[in-house]
């Protein structure tokens, strides 16, 4: 009984834990948040006029980033993997729930002009709106908890599998990242071709200066 | 003409090739300590945290809820820290900024603060609604799923790319006047 106890005790200390609760855990995670929100806020991909022009299709510069960050995490992360340390998770791929979960993310994005991640950012930043967005999220997120036992066989359950590129194509992990690196490096020059070409009088071909900077100055 | 941020933050701004390898390091050095970036997972746990600070029993009954940690761990802190970098990073650059409604908002929908207030919290429970049904953002599923490799990443990134184009593109398409 009291072995029981203290099993049942255990189980619910360590559930949901992501990464560690130990003091040196939680410091390594606050030093990498800070570096996360720092690179998030210098190239602004926290601001929304960024966000909201890129989903416009107006400026790619934060589409660029991100799928370049998506790149080199790939090529880093697989060469460690094939190294044997890195703590690699595949997200379970349950086909009805990322598809419209996906779709309604993407209407609240542009409405909001932020992501989940990057309204923190921007609330540290200052913005008032951002704040809200965060608020906003955290009612979002509680009535999902709150309607999980019936939107779960509805969307989670049917279709769900565990599978990641690798597995399904047979091929050596490391081999599918550089691969992936290849072609999101290919796609980013065109992407920043199409952005200097609709910007002239942007300076350089990285398309960093808007075009409506420019034509201020 | 298209109306961007403030001038000073713009001129401002890091290269997106040098940010966009710092943050693909940064991941690198997140899987290789204690886990992949994510950013989705911690509304619902901060909503844990206050439900159980005001005593509410649902931590334990809500079958979604009762998965959440009971404690700080390092997603909550990265979490945290992203904060505290956007905090520091704008301090350090003087792109501190406490406006309430975005230019190119304003440009379309009017300075109203209520406006832009109900849009903004709407677009957030949409975020974490969505969110939270896949199982990650654009950090969890995007950022370190696509670069892991799970086909879940990519399904998602096309889904939000989707509406989130077809929405900007009907929000701020041009006036018929």
């Amino acid at each position: 009984m009291t072995t029981t106890l203290i099993i049942a005790q255990a189980a619910s200390d360590t559930v949901g834990i992501v990464g560690g609760i130990g003091a040196k855990a939680l410091i390594v995670g606050l030093l990498t948040g800070i570096a996360f929100g720092a690179i998030l806020q210098r190239v602004g991909a926290s601001s929304f006029e960024m966000i909201v022009n890129m989903l416009r299709l107006k400026n790619l510069t934060v589409l660029k980033f991100f799928f370049l960050a998506v790149a080199a995490g790939s090529l880093g992360i697989y060469t460690l993997d094939s190294l044997g340390t890195a703590n690699i998770g595949i997200a379970p791929l349950y086909l009805l729930g990322i598809t419209v979960g996906g779709l309604i993310f993407g209407v609240g994005w542009a409405i909001s002009g932020y992501c989940p991640g990057t309204s923190l950012v921007a609330m540290g930043e200052g913005k008032i709106d951002a704040a809200i967005t965060v608020l906003g999220g955290l009612v979002g997120a509680l009535v999902l908890a709150l309607t999980w036992d019936w939107i779960k066989p509805l969307l989670v359950d049917p279709l769900n599998f565990n599978a990641n590129l690798p597995d399904v194509l047979g091929v050596k992990p490391l081999l599918v990242a550089i691969v992936l690196t290849a072609a999101i490096v290919a796609f980013v020059i065109h992407l920043d071709r199409v952005d200097a070409g609709r910007k002239p009088a942007a300076r350089g071909s990285t398309g960093e200066t808007p075009g409506p900077a420019a034509t201020r100055s | 003409m298209e109306l961007v941020e403030a001038d000073a933050a713009a001129k401002k701004r890091l290269n997106w090739i040098y940010g966009g390898i710092m943050l693909g390091l940064l991941n690198t050095f997140a899987v290789a300590t204690y886990g992949a970036l994510g950013a989705s997972r911690n509304y619902v746990a901060v909503d844990g945290f206050l439900l159980r600070l005001f005593g509410s029993s649902l931590t334990s009954t809500n079958s979604y809820l009762s998965g959440m940690p009971s404690q700080a761990d390092w997603l909550l802190m990265v979490a945290l820290g992203m904060i505290v970098g956007g905090f520091l990073a704008a301090l350090i650059t003087g792109t501190l900024n406490t406006r309430a409604v975005p230019r190119l908002w304003a440009s379309r929908f009017g300075t109203s603060k209520p406006k832009r207030f109900a849009a903004a919290f709407a677009g957030g429970f949409l975020l974490l609604f969505g969110a939270r049904i896949a199982g990650g953002c654009t950090s969890g599923l995007v950022l370190s799923g696509v670069a892991q490799l799970s086909i879940a990443g990519f399904l998602f990134a096309a889904s939000i790319f989707a509406t989130g184009i077809l929405t900007a593109k009907f929000l701020y398409r041009k006036k018929a006047s």
